[in-house]
Parts: structure tokens; sequence; C-alpha cells
């Protein structure tokens, strides 16, 4: 067998929030095009579930990875308390730079919890509905936008 | 690579504390699961095979296979029994969903002989899992 044993533990979070799919970088028409009706001005919501993945020693005494009332505090204040019953076009400041998709909406999640100093965050999955559900794990992410500037300038 | 992936479910009560640890302290670390009397759960268990489709058969592992020693590796040693004292693997640790995870690694690790287990995922109540796989083998 190759490595050792690796054990994690997984938790799901639930929020509800409105969004609105609109680019700052796209015409009135490409905005509707790209988007469809998730470019509705008046925006739209999900109810959103958040599963989270931390890796670690299990401590012998407690047989916990993470003591999950440690955990649950951690992402109550960084996540459910900021984009619980808000939009997250107007009252998350990282969506006021970037479109909340569901990529991004993941993506923002892993980066307020990657500091979680009493276990290892090792993914992020988010569904905006049953049957959409993204994932993130820290990787770099390419800047497509900057590609196709660089692009058009080409 | 394929991976195969059966679920199974079992009942089960436990209860965490830690003997070398005061009263007060048990209370605090464990809540409501350090209730003398137990509680329990009824267990999700997903276990993910990894391997090759045999070309005659096109089967990773004949599921009927699977099922039979998850029958007889889990399910009569942990459904409708009290984790703490009626199962021997778990002697001695705190039956949380990561020790129950492991020990159920342990269990079937040696006994799929067709293709490797890859992942045990182990649900206690649909918000709340734990899983085990090599490390350095891909998530899925």
């Amino acid at each position: 067998m190759s490595g050792g044993l690796k054990v994690e533990l997984g938790r799901r979070y639930r929020f509800a929030a409105s969004h609105r799919l609109h680019s700052a970088q796209l015409s009135p028409e490409e905005n509707f095009r790209v988007y469809g009706k998730c470019n509705n001005p008046y925006g739209h919501g999900h109810n959103y579930v958040v599963e989270v993945s931390v890796s670690g020693t299990v401590d012998p005494a407690t047989g916990m990875i993470v003591n999950l009332a440690d955990l649950d505090g951690f992402v109550e204040r960084e996540v459910i308390d900021a984009f619980d019953h808000k939009s997250l076009n107007e009252d998350v400041q990282a969506f006021r730079e970037r479109v909340p998709t569901t990529e991004y909406v993941c993506v923002e999640i892993y980066q307020r919890l990657k500091h979680f100093r009493l276990a290892k965050l090792e993914r992020v999955r988010v569904e905006e509905t049953s049957n959409n559900a993204f994932e993130y794990a820290g990787e770099e992410i390419q800047d497509r936008a900057a590609v196709r500037q660089e692009g058009k300038r080409q | 690579m394929v991976y195969l992936t059966r679920k199974v479910e079992f009942s089960a009560s436990h209860l965490y504390h830690n003997p070398a640890l005061s009263a007060e302290e048990n209370r605090r670390i464990f809540g409501k699961c350090n209730n003398p009397h137990g509680h329990g759960h009824n267990y999700s268990l997903e276990v993910t095979v990894a391997g090759e489709p045999d070309p005659v058969t096109g089967m990773v592992l004949d599921l009927k296979e699977l099922k039979e020693i998850l029958e007889r590796e889990i399910i009569q040693r942990m459904d409708h029994r009290f984790l703490n004292y009626e199962v021997a693997e778990l002697t001695g640790q705190i039956p949380t969903c990561e020790n129950i995870a492991r020990a159920i690694w342990n269990l079937l690790e040696p006994k799929i002989t067709q293709g490797t287990l890859h992942k045990v995922r182990l649900y206690e109540t649909p918000d709340l899992f734990a899983e085990c796989y090599r490390n350095g083998a891909p998530a899925r």
C-alpha cells in the first residue's frame, strides 16, 4: 500500500442568499446572452449547501480531528453570518468585483476558511441547487478576464 | 481505473466518554454526546473500490461478493449494537465518526481482494461524515 491512512471530517451547512449574474466587462446584450434569466436586474435567490472537508490527526483522547463545536463556530462566523439572508452582490465585498457565480462563491468560501487553525481545510463544495454542485480545493485560479483582455490587445 | 461505490446502512448507539478526563471535562468536550446512557444514529456507509473491469465479466469485482463482505464484516458487527460495549475493534476508543470510519477501513481492506479499497465514507447524520483513504490517492 502506498501512503498511510488519511482521515477527513465532512460537515454540511446551509445559507439562503440572492444574487445577480452580471459582468461589468460585458455589454447588456452579452450579459443577457451569457447569463440568461440569471441576469434579471432584480436578482433571485437560492438555498445554498456548503460542504466543508477538513483533515488532521485523530486525537486519541477525543477520537476527533477537530471538535465540531469549534468547526461550526468558525464556519458560522466566517461564512454563514456573512452570507445568510444577504444579497451576495451588495453585501459581500468580494462580489463587488467578481460575479457571484457559484464557482466564485465556492472560491470565496475556501479563502475565508483556509485560515482555520485547528484542522487542515481540504476542500469546499457548494450546492447551488440540488442539481448544481461546485468544488474547490485551493488550486490556482487563472484570471480569464485578464487572458481575454490580453487576447483583444494582440 | 474505474471506481465502484456500494452503500449500506446500519443503526447503532454510542456515547463519548474518556475515563482519563474528569466528569466536567467530558461534559465540556463532548457535550450531549456524553450522556451516560448513550444515544443512537442511522449510519450510512459508502465503500468505494478501485480497479480495472475484468474483460470477461466487465466487473471490477462481483457486487454480490462486496455485499456479502459488508454484511459479514460491518452489518453483523455493528447493526443494532452499542458501539462502545459490543464492537471489539472500537474498544478503548471514543466511537466518533472518525474512529468508526477508520475501524471499518481496517476491517474491509484485507477482505477486498479484487480491486483495492479506495475510500470509506461514513455518514453519522446527513450533515456529518468522516472519510478514509490512502495518503496520495486521488480524492473522488
